[in-house]
């Protein structure tokens, strides 16, 4: 369990979350601006928020980035243009890069989760958008921090490779037992993934619960505004 | 039709460029005059002699060796002191990069006292720990050379550093790389590919130091071909030698630049949408102490030299000095040479950044601006002396000899100024032509008028580029040792025959007086040429 009770402040944007994350995979929905990335950024230990932050009863709050349970695949610039495929993913288990055998043998199951076992010597600029993401997906395997963000990871690929990568993740969240935090601009890949769905306004959690409710939002005002009248979003989706 | 109209309006808009297009012409054809001149009138049956004795191999050897190490030292230290002033925020940091940017810019001869009070033989360090510093000769040229340099060194990286996507530091971040694998993985990736232009750059000053070799070198076995060819000329009266010297400093120069760019890497931005925030990776005793300690040092090596000079203003060697009629005429003089010089400079300057950017934003003629940018910064590889040389002999031929060496001073002062005054206007001229040209084109304004319309927006630059130029012609002890005497004694000359005859407290008590002109001269230059409130771009 993802316990998150924290108040952020920047500007003329004031922000409290307060919600408690299963397991397994939930949808952040929401208008741009409202403040997703912003939770995700908290979690992540990006920025410094007020509050309390604990995962499984540990706190969080405080500790840096890399120290905490988390991984976190940010919308671009998750490679290093430096590094080769393998060493992309090979300094997530050490900063080195210098692994054991086991170690490798990690990095290869990473790769073969990901499909990418023919690249492991190319340079991220060899790669395709979706390569590339796959390589960061690949690192955050090898990592096996039990919560994964994702901050619209895959918003630049086109629909059949968002709904692919997307099934990935959902499947991995499952094999995994991941809690893992998804931002999406799409109702309909919420439905697509399962799980939970999470709507953001102006900084608060708004609607926690089952993607179902997506059906249900007549009864909702929130998810109702945030969808618009002709709910295209979920029903084309 | 419409082709052969705009063609005609092409060949118009070029006709406008002419005065531009002269002054290149000038510039191009003076330089190119003086060296020919070195060509012709070096007795060619004498070079054979002068190329198989040993004396100019050994000041060859010399000259490139202290480059070398002077270089190579320079960019070592450089690294560490980069990184850590990238990678921790202290109090002072600010004026601590200030500081780096005066003490590339301070007068030569003004630093170069600075170390002699020091670390000469009655220097601070003798003073205070009894170590007598060998300072005369090798160690006192790389001294030198460091406290130029390094600061430059730092700030090329500096820029380096700044290529690197911030998004690299927020996955170092995430991933808990530690200092030494940031540094591994992320900066030197990026270091490295500023190191070659870097090494050419200070490599190339310090392979022409001139006043430092002259002051510190200690001797014939320590000089360079830069001291060699004024020694040539100014003590030998042998214009067969300084000529050979001279070229021999061209082909040097230039081969080193041509070898190194050769091997150099493309510089490029990343595509990174993240804007600037800095992370705190993770931290270790250690790594503090390194990156500290590499700040030390470098505060070390720059500030004594500052405090140095400017000890001697509670003396009465200061008051008594500036009563002293001959540094008040050296002022003048200094005066006479860099307000022309400066003028000069920055005209040559707009003339330039006139044409480039005219052919810049035009596909056919890009490379026009090119040839122009290049030819504008080629001065860099042929050092002032070996102009000034060239022109020495022309003048000769026609029967001027050295008392009308003013007008060679102020000519080759103005060309060196150049590259600096094109940096500095390049930018926003650039921009104006991008973005109004059309507008321009469009209303039919050009010439005059238009400058007049862009004044408000480019006059900060330009005030800027004078500001620099005025720096550089006040401080220069180049061509002024050449052509100097006492009918033509700028300050930075005096200062050398101070400092030459051991008076250093009168020494720096001049050199105080030779900052406080520059710091004035610069803002003055930059208050009535740059107007107090700039419009924004």
């Amino acid at each position: 369990m993802l316990n998150i009770d924290l108040t952020y402040s920047w500007a003329s944007f004031s922000a409290h979350y307060q919600v408690n994350i299963t397991k397994g995979l939930t949808t952040l929905l929401g208008g741009s601006g409202e403040g997703k990335s912003t939770l995700l950024q908290l979690v992540g230990g990006f920025i410094e928020g007020d509050g309390k932050l604990t995962f499984e009863d540990d706190n969080l709050q405080g500790m840096p980035p890399y120290n905490r349970p988390i991984t976190t695949l940010f919308q671009s610039d998750n490679l290093f243009p430096q590094l080769t495929v393998w060493q992309n993913i090979a300094i997530g288990l050490h900063p080195s890069g210098k692994l054991t055998d086991k170690e490798r043998s990690t990095v290869e199951w990473a790769l073969s989760k990901t499909q990418l076992k023919e690249q492991l010597d190319k340079f991220p600029d060899m790669l395709s958008g979706g390569q590339a993401q796959r390589v960061a997906l690949a690192r955050a395997l090898v990592r096996k921090r039990p919560i994964l963000l994702l901050d619209e990871p895959f918003s630049a690929l086109d629909p059949n490779l968002r709904e692919e990568m997307l099934l990935l993740v959902a499947d991995l969240t499952h094999d995994l037992g991941l809690t893992t935090l998804l931002i999406s601009h799409h109702p309909h890949e919420a439905k697509l993934a399962g799980g939970n769905i999470m709507l953001i306004k102006s900084g608060k959690v708004q609607v926690h619960g089952d993607v179902s409710l997506l059906e249900e939002y007549d009864s909702i005002p929130a998810l109702a505004g945030y969808l618009g009248p002709n709910k295209l979003s979920v029903e084309l989706g | 039709m419409r082709i052969e109209l705009s063609a005609l309006s092409l060949s118009l808009s070029q006709w406008r460029l002419l005065p531009a297009f002269c002054l290149i012409l000038v510039f191009t054809l003076i330089g190119a005059a003086s060296l020919a001149a070195l060509l012709f009138y070096g007795e060619a049956d004498r070079w054979g002699s002068y190329l198989s004795s040993t004396y100019l191999w050994r000041v060859v050897r010399f000259s490139l060796w202290q480059a070398l190490l002077s270089s190579v030292l320079s960019i070592g230290f450089a690294i560490p002191i980069a990184s850590a002033l990238m990678r921790r925020q202290f109090f002072g940091r600010d004026t601590l990069f200030q500081l780096f940017a005066v003490s590339m810019v301070v007068p030569s001869i003004v630093a170069i006292l600075g170390i002699v009070i020091v670390y000469g033989r009655s220097g601070w360090i003798n003073s205070w720990i009894g170590v007598e510093v060998p300072l005369y000769g090798l160690l006192g040229i790389l001294l030198a050379h460091l406290f130029f340099n390094l600061p430059l060194a730092v700030r090329l990286l500096v820029q380096a550093h700044g290529l690197i996507p911030q998004a690299q530091w927020r996955l170092a971040l995430q991933l808990g790389f530690s200092r030494w694998q940031a540094f591994k993985t992320i900066e030197w990736h990026y270091i490295r590919k500023a190191l070659p232009g870097a090494f050419v750059l200070i490599f190339m000053l310090c392979f022409s130091s001139f006043a430092v070799v002259l002051s510190l070198g200690g001797g014939p076995k320590s000089s360079t071909l830069e001291v060699a060819i004024y020694q040539a000329l100014r003590f030998d009266f042998d214009v067969s030698k300084a000529s050979v010297l001279s070229l021999l400093q061209v082909l040097i120069c230039s081969s080193v630049a041509l070898l190194i760019y050769r091997f150099s890497l493309p510089l490029k931005q990343d595509n990174s949408v993240l804007t600037l925030t800095s992370y705190r990776l993770k931290d270790s005793f250690w790594s503090r102490l390194f990156d500290y300690g590499a700040i030390a040092f470098a505060l070390l090596l720059i500030i004594p030299p500052f405090i140095a000079i400017l000890e001697p203003v509670y003396s009465k060697v200061f008051w008594q000095t500036l009563q002293d009629k001959k540094m008040w005429m050296a002022v003048g003089v200094s005066l006479k040479i860099a307000i022309p010089a400066a003028i000069l400079s920055v005209t040559l300057g707009i003339g330039f950044v006139f044409v480039a950017r005219y052919a810049y934003f035009r596909p056919q003629l890009v490379w026009l601006a090119k040839l122009v940018e290049h030819l504008g910064s080629s001065i860099l590889m042929i050092p002032g002396l070996v102009i000034a040389t060239g022109l020495f002999l022309i003048f000769r031929q026609i029967g001027w000899g050295f008392d009308q060496g003013y007008w060679i001073v102020v000519w080759v002062n103005g060309m060196m100024a150049l590259p600096f005054v094109l940096r500095a206007l390049v930018p926003v001229f650039y921009q104006q032509e991008k973005r109004y040209r059309m507008l321009y084109a469009s209303l039919g304004i050009w010439g005059w008028p238009r400058f007049l319309l862009e004044w408000p927006v480019v006059r900060g630059s330009i005030s800027q580029a004078f500001g620099y130029a005025l720096l550089l012609c006040l401080g220069d002890m180049g061509v002024i040792a050449l052509f100097g005497s006492s009918g033509l004694m700028s300050l930075p000359l005096y200062l050398f025959q101070l400092i030459g005859s051991y008076r250093l407290e009168q020494g720096s008590s001049v050199a105080v007086v030779l900052v406080i002109l520059c710091v004035l001269l610069f803002v003055l230059s930059t208050r009535i040429i740059g107007g107090v409130s700039r419009v924004k771009h």
